[in-house]
């Protein structure tokens, strides 16, 4: 991300993106009657205003410490003078989720300046970095980017710059969004959104929820209970039965998703929703969707021969970091296990998801590799865990435990490095217990 | 990382790998590579592991995320009222299909416009409201449905087919004034117009497969395999398919109403005919008895001109229903019952032919007589050489001296062929009796 260089003048009076239409800077006159000061350095900085879209500046975060972003747009702010915006920026060492609109205030003018030294230093450091180390950098960079062009990833990015939706109300939680997501046109012109907690019906304006909520005869999601222990439940509802669900379901999973895709309907698709359970009814925690084998290979929808046992993966920001995403993933690998199948995800992973997933394999497959005895073949460790062989190699690759030694392939299981690496892992997340599983697959439903 | 200095040999996932249980085997091993050496040192090397792994972990716990706070009306807006019950939840039918729920939620739009309905006093709750939008798009869907205008895909606005009256009545039950009803219908068909689509997501058709907006979201999948052969590919079970066929049979079924139209047409231009028909027997029956009354002497005669006992089968048919027609009429029966005709037409046809065929006697008596539909005019070199000759002052020398047969055909005054039947001895014509006689042999003289 930010990859595009922004050239910039010396002497910090413009700082436009090349070729950047729309990018002309008002006269400085313009700008000394918006702002008075006596200041030299003031009026200097004022003569910057307003900044342009690719300007490189540094923004007070809410950590109260200052991070380079960028400028990716800005907006007259109402009510204000001519030359008052306020500018959406994006943090160059973030990830886009925290993308925001800024005041003014926030950003360091002085900083415009000495954007240029910052870059020179970056290159510096980076010419310095070991071709290892660069690629390092590279993929933790573009993680979750691995399968789209860059054509197509320029093109994402720019129909999702910007957030349109800022906050979500859902249930007892308001929500800041962490990307873009294409609501109908109707929803254009606003900046947050009420969703009903069960139906996930979304509107304007808090009376309208409230009118709503009175009305709204669902406790929990529209479809069948096929997993409870404690106050978890695994709800499973058809995206064909339940249509208007599904797209509420994916309009708002979309605010938290980069590369989720609502291109196409939601009818092949099946999705699990997990809730936890109070006398209010069923709150959503999280959800995984997953394409309809059976469905799939009657439409002959493509990959459907690549055992994707997960479309899109979600847990809510307010139950995250709490081990509900390894139970969401674990409980897609035991629907696999009942289909007697082997999945993976579908590509590409977010950040967040792939470190879920590698922790994920790497506990289970550990724990294996700590208790068996004997030889064992990667095709055995997928059968027992219905990670595909492929994952399941990755993953031991990664961690480097598969060695070579006298012409053939060993795995190295000694139990201070399992145990490093299981601790590296990070918690289990929350188990799943298959006795409460009560589910028959697709296929076997009449 | 761990670059080996020779390419291993692909990994085979079915084969059985050694696990090694502890390092030190690896240490242990007279392994002749450094490289190798090294890898294994590196890993077991806690502080070498450490980098490998603390990027991920870091990772893991410092990505950041946006924020989120409590909502403080949470516990006033949803209620206590959820008990689970102890088997696990099924689903009941999608509420589309239960069909109570009121699915339509009001828009600040809608909020807007009843405050200011109700600007005076509560007119209309939003409540109201509400389920009436929802009747009302519901309403016009199924209108369109009817109509057969269900794009499956949106291509072109989708237009507004509910008229007010079939809303008014639908709106009924929520006993609401008329005339609140005719300000929400106009207000909705003015949103509804400038949508261009329905309002209620639900019934809004998809965007085409081949669009490529990115903001048009849930477009149903187009195929994405092609059939093996053309004759697979021709008869395709998919939706375009499905909506040709759909045409097609709104094609056939309006060709169906108009052809229906068309018979009920021509059975009314028929029966109109037959009663025209039925109308001029019953003045001609009516005449010929008067006439038969004053001249006893005429004897029933030979249809009116060759041609109508010609062979052909229509001829006889059209000769049946006049006779069957006339029999009706005799029967006091004022108009001749087409349906019975039609029901079954060979048996009594056939009947009537035996008693009654040859009684086609009618003629044009009268200037002022319609004219009879079956008949065509005489021709009078026909006429001659069958011997039937123009009305003369003595019919009787003409017979005697022309033929020696007991009967010959004249024209008689009123334009009608007479054929007369003398007796020899009494010099008289002979009375049957019965209007009804058949005379012996009236063929052979036809086909000369």
């Amino acid at each position: 991300m930010g990859s595009i260089d922004t050239p910039s003048t010396e002497n910090g009076s413009t700082a436009t993106l090349g070729g950047a239409g729309d990018g002309h800077l008002l006269p400085a006159s313009d700008s000394a009657g918006y702002a008075p000061e006596n200041d030299v350095g003031r009026k200097r900085k004022a003569s910057v205003l307003p900044l342009e879209v690719g300007t490189r500046v540094m923004c007070r975060w809410r950590d109260g410490k200052f991070h380079p972003v960028k400028v990716i747009e800005r907006r007259k702010m109402h009510g204000t003078g001519p030359n008052e915006y306020e500018y959406y920026v994006h943090y160059t060492e973030f990830n886009r989720r925290l993308d925001e609109w800024v005041k003014l205030e926030q950003l360091d003018l002085d900083s415009v300046e000495t954007v240029v030294d910052e870059k020179v230093e970056d290159k510096a450091t980076s010419l310095k970095m070991t071709r290892h180390q660069k690629r390092k950098i590279d993929e933790t960079h573009v993680e979750g980017h691995e399968e789209l062009d860059a054509a197509s990833l320029r093109e994402h990015e720019e129909f999702t710059k910007v957030k349109n939706i800022a906050t979500i109300e859902l249930g007892r939680y308001e929500i800041e969004t962490w990307y873009f997501s294409p609501f109908p046109p109707e929803y254009n012109d606003c900046l947050k959104l009420y969703f009903c907690e069960f139906c996930l019906t979304f509107m304007k304006r808090k009376e309208q929820l409230q009118r709503h909520m009175r009305k709204c005869d669902l406790k929990h999601p529209p479809g069948d209970e096929i997993y409870r222990s404690g106050t978890l439940s695994m709800f499973e509802i058809d995206g064909k039965k339940n249509k208007v669900y599904g797209q509420n379901l994916c309009y708002l999973a979309k605010l938290f998703l980069d590369h989720k895709t609502l291109y196409y309907d939601v009818d092949l698709f099946l999705f699990y929703v997990l809730c936890e359970c109070d006398d209010r009814g069923c709150h959503m925690v999280g959800y995984f969707s997953k394409i309809q084998e059976q469905k799939a290979k009657v439409e002959k929808e493509k990959h459907s021969e690549e055992s994707y046992n997960l479309a899109c993966i979600l847990t809510l920001p307010p139950y995250q970091r709490k081990g509900y995403g390894k139970f969401l993933i674990a409980f897609s690998y035991e629907l696999s296990k009942k289909e007697s199948k082997v999945g993976t995800p579908e590509r590409p992973l977010s950040d967040l998801g792939l470190v879920s997933y590698r922790g994920y394999w790497t506990r289970v497959l550990l724990d294996i590799l700590k208790k068996h005895k004997g030889n064992i073949s990667i095709k055995e460790l997928s059968d027992m865990t219905a990670i595909k062989a492929e994952d399941i190699l990755t993953t031991l690759q990664g961690l480097e435990l598969i060695q070579y030694r006298k012409g053939q392939h060993v795995i190295c299981a000694d139990p201070k490095v399992l145990d490093r690496h299981l601790k590296a892992a990070g918690r289990g997340g929350l188990e799943v217990d298959v006795s409460k599983l009560i589910w028959t697959p697709y296929k076997e439903q009449s | 990382m761990s670059r080996l200095s020779f390419r291993p040999r692909p990994l085979d996932i079915h084969k059985k790998l050694p696990i090694v249980k502890s390092v030190k085997e690896f240490e242990d091993d007279e392994t002749p590579t450094s490289t190798r050496n090294s890898q294994i040192m590196r890993l077991a090397a806690e502080a070498d592991t450490e980098v490998q792994q603390v990027p991920t972990k870091k990772v893991a716990s410092e990505i950041p995320t946006p924020e989120f706070v409590v909502v403080d009306t949470y516990e006033r807006d949803y209620s206590r009222t959820f008990s689970q019950p102890t088997s696990y939840l099924r689903a009941r039918g999608a509420r589309a299909e239960l069909g109570e729920f009121v699915e339509y939620d009001v828009d600040n739009e809608d909020e807007d416009w009843i405050q200011e309905f109700n600007e005076e006093k509560v007119l209309l709750t939003p409540e109201i409201f509400e389920t009436a939008l929802f009747k009302l798009e519901i309403l016009d869907h199924k209108a369109r449905e009817r109509a057969g205008i269900i794009t499956p895909t949106l291509g072109s606005p989708v237009p507004v087919l509910l008229q007010f009256d079939a809303a008014a009545e639908a709106l009924l039950p929520l006993s609401i004034e008329y005339g609140i009803s005719q300000c929400i219908y106009d207000y909705w068909k003015e949103k509804r117009e400038r949508w261009q689509k329905p309002i209620l997501r639900r019934l809004q058709p998809p965007p085409p497969s081949n669009d490529t907006n990115p903001y048009n979201v849930f477009r149903p999948r187009e195929k994405a395999h092609r059939l093996h052969t053309r004759r697979m590919q021709r008869r395709e079970n998919n939706v375009q398919s499905f909506e040709k066929l759909r045409q097609v049979r709104r094609n056939l079924d309006q060709a169906k109403t108009l052809l229906e139209a068309l018979i009920k047409r021509e059975e009314k231009k028929r029966e109109v005919t037959e009663s025209e028909v039925s109308l001029q027997r019953i003045q001609m029956k009516y005449k010929h008895e008067t006439e038969l009354l004053e001249d006893s002497l005429a004897l029933s005669g030979f249809p009116s001109f060759p041609g109508k006992f010609g062979s052909s089968e229509e001829e006889f048919v059209d000769s049946d229903d006049v006779a069957y027609s006339r029999q009706n009429a005799r029967q006091n029966t004022p108009f001749s019952d087409t349906k019975l005709v039609m029901v079954s037409p060979g048996s009594i046809k056939r009947e009537f032919r035996r008693r009654n065929a040859p009684n086609g006697w009618l003629q044009k008596l009268d200037p002022l007589e319609p004219v009879l539909l079956f008949t065509k005019p005489l021709v009078p070199e026909k006429l001659a050489a069958v011997g039937i000759v123009p009305p003369s002052s003595s019919p009787m020398t003409n017979i005697a001296s022309v033929r020696s047969q007991s009967f010959h055909g004249r024209i008689g005054r009123g334009g009608r062929i007479v054929f007369d039947r003398w007796n020899p001895l009494l010099h008289t014509p002979i009375d049957c009796g019965d209007t009804f006689y058949i005379p012996p042999k009236p063929r052979p003289s036809m086909h000369n």
